[in-house]
């Protein structure tokens, strides 16, 4: 019996041990430069991303630099889970909170898991806004929306015949994530019209999930099951190189297009071999340029509901939406362009 | 007879070839039954790409369910193994990658197989001397190691395996030839198989499955059974690892999700029994290969937009008809002294 208790404790301790170790690790804890409560000349503004660490959203950091260097009077903290957890994105909300920053702009995971947080801030008298991904509406005063379904889902079926040339007839192929994915269904709702304007006939839609061995399997599958594939569209950072990697391995590069939503850096490889023409983004840098000038403009009082324009700095006047400051356009990087991109 | 007829009739009405004796038969009229009928709607499926397709992506799978079917067959389960994986691959990239250590692979793969080993280990030590419930122990195991992948990743990916390594996954070891996987998982099954079925240490794996009294009067360590098989599973997913995911475009800390359902699901249907002691390797294989035809089969079937979702639904229903069948082989076993 008394052996049987201490291995209990012994199991115990090693659970313990590795939950703290999985969660403490993680739990980048947040490297504020407390600002205090005290009155400042310099306003706060904290930029809160998905994921901090990766290559997308450092980029937007890089922006976001730049404009708090413009405006001079920008006190940026960019800070955010390492693991995507949209727990430690409330956490660092309510402690932003708690110091009294001007400005909070989050990108959430989860809108519902930080929305609270976001509302508590907003009672206390903080300017909220999101980027990248919107959170409920009650949750932030303006939502700075990167590029529009419409722009997206039109961006990469245009691509894709430009890169085709305007006569190619045949099959193409969605590779999507999951299908309860929002995203990617409002591109599919875009591209579907489109595709039926140009020649090209949708053969099916995959949905491989965040599973790059489906996305390489679904891929090979459908190299196989259509011969008349002209080009496979990977809407998702996982899908996109996935079917990528299927064309090439299956020795097809430049015969079946590839054409998709994902990073320059994950792509450049296949961009160098001709396996993929177009990579379809927005300007990620002038992403984080436009919030802090969005963030800056709240705390000065100088963008209220129902604004319809917006004087952002070297971007020009952007469109108000609603409550949607719009950036705009997609870029498209191709193999003359993708060098000058590091993200 | 009259009474006692009737209620054994509900199992006997679950066709012979699906009960747990004849489960190998069985899945080879479904495979056979499915290869020829896709051939019919489709003639292309049958091309040396679509078979060479098949065997490499069922490698990894047949590779840890090999390790499955052991832990199973000594009545405990493993839930971790697709974490394991994860991990396992953060490692090896971080270690042989041109932009990570740059180590020779020659100490990376070796290293990886070690820490493979060392997790299955880990797994048998909570199970064994912990005495924690192998359901808990391995998925509190497979949240730490999704974590912990996910810190070591950073939120980033790794690329840059060595060009040997990814030539050896995509095109086999010498530039032709059946890919890497393929011929380990061949030599895999090979070793598990006389291992199971033709060496005294089998025939003690299923003893403490199917009577752990019965075992422990024969004199066998449960504890160590066990923890050998374990350590079996966790080695076993490394190499998978390094079979298997240098054919992937890069690694991130997303891979491996959902792989232990997979290899679980292609155990059960296979005909092992979830409570140990009762079932045969061949049976597993020959659930892997099905498994595996699955997403294939419904590309080419064209069904469609939803395809997705039914490949998903097929598995769900291959579980319960499996799990249903072997609760009904149990049932008219002990009927039937």
């Amino acid at each position: 019996m008394r052996r049987r208790l201490s291995s209990r404790l012994f199991a115990t301790y090693l659970f313990l041990a590795m939950w703290i170790g999985a969660s403490g690790c993680g739990s980048s804890s947040p490297e504020s430069k407390n600002s205090g409560g005290a009155a400042h000349s310099k306003r706060t503004v904290c930029l809160l991303p998905k994921i901090k660490g990766i290559s997308y959203f450092t980029s937007c950091h890089r922006g976001a630099v730049e404009a708090a260097d413009e405006l001079g009077d920008i006190e940026l903290i960019y800070d955010g889970p390492i693991d995507g957890d949209p727990k430690k994105q409330a956490e660092m909300i309510e402690q932003w909170t708690v110091d009294g920053v001007d400005v909070i702009c989050v990108a959430p995971n989860a809108p519902d898991v930080v929305a609270n947080a976001m509302r508590e801030a907003r009672a206390a008298g903080i300017h909220v806004i999101t980027w990248d991904a919107d959170g409920t509406a009650d949750s932030r005063s303006f939502f700075v929306n990167q590029a529009t379904a419409e722009s997206i889902g039109r961006g990469m079926v245009k691509a894709m015949v430009d890169d085709l040339g305007p006569d190619a007839e045949g099959d193409v192929v969605i590779i999507s994530s999951d299908a309860t994915s929002a995203n990617q269904n409002a591109w599919i709702d875009v591209m579907k019209p489109a595709l039926a304007e140009s020649r090209l006939r949708l053969a099916t839609i995959k949905y491989p999930g965040e599973n790059a061995s489906n996305a390489l399997a679904d891929a090979k599958d459908v190299l196989q099951k259509y011969e008349a594939l002209k080009g496979i569209f990977g809407i998702s950072s996982v899908a996109f190189p996935g079917a990528a990697e299927g064309v090439e391995q299956a020795g097809k590069s430049g015969q079946v297009l590839v054409t998709g939503l994902s990073t320059p850096n994950d792509m450049r490889r296949y961009v160098k071999n001709g396996t993929v023409k177009s990579v379809v983004l927005w300007n990620t840098i002038d992403l984080g340029y436009l919030t802090v000038r969005v963030a800056s403009a709240l705390a000065r009082g100088d963008l209220k509901e129902g604004a319809t324009t917006f004087d952002a700095g070297r971007l020009g006047t952007l469109r108000v939406v609603g409550d949607h400051v719009v950036l705009g356009d997609i870029i498209v990087f191709t193999r003359d362009n993708i060098d000058q991109y590091d993200f | 007879m009259g009474v006692r007829g009737r209620r054994t009739r509900l199992p006997r009405s679950v066709p012979s070839w699906f009960r747990s004796g004849h489960r190998e038969l069985g899945l080879c009229l479904l495979i056979a039954a499915v290869l020829v009928g896709i051939g019919m709607v489709d003639p292309r499926f049958h091309s040396t790409g679509t078979w060479n397709d098949l065997l490499v992506r069922s490698a990894p799978t047949m590779i840890v369910a090999c390790g499955v079917t052991l832990v199973v067959l000594t009545g405990e389960i493993d839930v971790s193994v697709g974490s394991q994986m994860a991990f396992l691959a953060a490692i090896l990239g971080t270690m042989v990658s041109r932009t990570e250590w740059n180590l020779s692979p020659w100490i990376g793969l070796p290293a990886t197989l070690a820490a493979g080993a060392a997790i299955g280990m880990l797994n048998g030590i909570l199970v064994t001397i912990g005495r924690v419930p192998s359901i808990v122990a391995t998925l509190g195991v497979m949240t730490a190691l999704r974590g912990a992948t996910t810190w070591m990743m950073g939120g980033s990916n790794i690329e840059g395996l060595p060009d040997a390594l990814t030539r050896a996954a995509k095109q086999g070891l010498f530039r032709a030839g059946p890919p890497l996987g393929v011929v380990v998982a061949a030599g895999t099954a090979f070793v598990c198989y006389l291992l199971l079925h033709h060496m005294p240490l089998g025939r003690h794996l299923y003893a403490v499955g199917g009577g752990r009294e019965a075992a422990r009067l024969a004199g066998l360590s449960e504890i160590r059974l066990k923890w050998f098989a374990f350590a079996v599973t966790g080695f076993l997913v490394a190499l998978a690892t390094i079979v298997d995911v240098p054919r992937l475009p890069k690694i991130e800390a997303g891979i491996g999700v959902d792989f232990e359902l997979l290899v679980i699901t292609c155990v059960v249907v296979g005909g092992v029994s979830i409570s140990g002691g009762r079932g045969r390797l061949g049976g597993v294989l020959l659930a892997v290969l099905l498994m595996t035809l699955i997403r294939p089969v419904l590309t080419f079937l064209e069904i469609g937009e939803s395809g997705e979702k039914w490949a998903k639904a097929v598995q769900g229903v291959m579980i319960l008809a499996a799990v249903l069948s072997d609760r009904a082989a149990s049932r008219g076993v002990r009927r039937e002294p």
